[in-house]
């Protein structure tokens, strides 16, 4: 027993004053307000927009991915082509088709071809073809674009990709 | 429905905390008005950031520092504040119901206190905090708390029978 049990029933004995209707009223307008606001935000981050532009990591990752993916295993077809129809031999740059495939939420927008490099590397004759073709070898650098349907994100790679063509020619 | 809950919870959380935490709240501002101010900023603080409404020494300190924000915010009040601190004893006064003369004059000792010891006070006696919770909330440890309410309680009795004081001097010269 201390010697100030006495001072404490005392002082245990003043009630503080009761807080004012308004105020719980208040508070509890703030903490609807305050969950609101929380709501909001968590709206305004999954809301589809359409005008503002997010860099969507995900599909960012995935699209560099993709796109490093089909750049490994991008294989030579060897295959002899039509006469009247060029044939790429090789190419080490995806399609479009074949990119968007591994993006099922973004549109393909566009893919942009600079060429900055051609070198005609002769008449060659392919194997089982009956005529002669120009082999015509091209460097360019592609870009590709896609947009997230649902949130308009917009996404963008681009790479370095070389091209070997066969052009049939005809001799006269 | 989570959101829901958690509302409910904090509403009857508040209900019965709240007379605590406005009159802990009133050490540092002067009017009632004021410390529901601080006392609504601080409990909506303490709610969006989702803290365990258990943890009561977080929400006395959450109420603190909202306090010393609200000061902070007002260079005038701020400066009025500071003389407030100086000169405590006249101007801070807890708000209790229904006070009788002996309760009156207790209030007014309280009043008297320094604000280190009557926060301690405030804390332990209507808020029913321990000493470990006390401690955490003012960044002090439990024995400083616990000192600092002995302190409190001992000035309180000399003020209020400055007397006896005096009777057990008397008394012990004589023997």
């Amino acid at each position: 027993m201390n010697n100030f049990s006495e001072l404490e029933g005392e002082l245990k004995k003043l009630r503080p004053a009761r807080v004012s209707a308004e105020l719980v009223s208040r508070i509890e307008r703030a903490l609807a307000d305050a969950g609101q606001a929380a709501d909001n935000i968590i709206l305004t981050e999954s809301r589809p927009s359409g005008s503002d532009f997010r860099i969507s990591w995900l599909g960012l990752g995935l699209g560099l991915a993709a796109a490093a993916t089909f750049l490994i295993l991008a294989r030579v077809d060897s295959r002899p082509g039509d006469k009247t129809k060029q044939t790429t031999l090789a190419s080490a740059a995806p399609t479009l088709e074949q990119k968007a495939a591994a993006l099922p939420n973004y549109q393909p927008t566009g893919l942009t071809q600079v060429v900055y490099g051609r070198h005609d590397e002769g008449l060659v004759f392919p194997r089982g073809a009956t005529g002669p073709s120009r082999r015509v070898w091209t460097a360019k650098r592609e870009t590709l674009r896609w947009r997230d349907r649902e949130t308009g994100a917009q996404l963008s790679v681009s790479y370095p990709a070389e091209e070997v063509t066969l052009i049939p020619v005809s001799g006269q | 429905m989570e959101n829901a809950v958690t509302h409910e919870d904090w509403k009857v959380c508040f209900s019965e905390l709240a007379p605590g935490l406005v009159l802990f709240a009133r050490q540092w501002v002067r009017s009632a008005a004021d410390a529901e101010d601080v006392v609504q900023e601080a409990f909506v603080r303490f709610w969006r950031r989702n803290l365990s409404i258990k943890n009561r020494a977080l929400l006395y300190a959450a109420v603190r520092s909202a306090a010393l924000d609200l000061i902070r915010r007002d260079n005038r009040r701020a400066r009025r504040e500071v003389e407030v601190f100086a000169d405590a004893e006249r101007t801070v006064q807890p708000q209790f119901e229904q006070l009788d003369d002996s309760q009156r004059e207790l209030v007014a000792a309280l009043d008297r206190l320094p604000r280190d010891q009557r926060e301690v006070l405030v804390m332990k006696i209507w808020n029913e905090l321990t000493f470990a919770e006390i401690g955490e909330a003012l960044g002090i440890s439990q024995n400083t708390a616990a000192s600092r309410y002995r302190y409190g309680l001992e000035n309180l009795k000399k003020t209020l029978r400055p007397n006896d004081q005096a009777d057990a001097a008397a008394s012990a010269s004589i023997l």
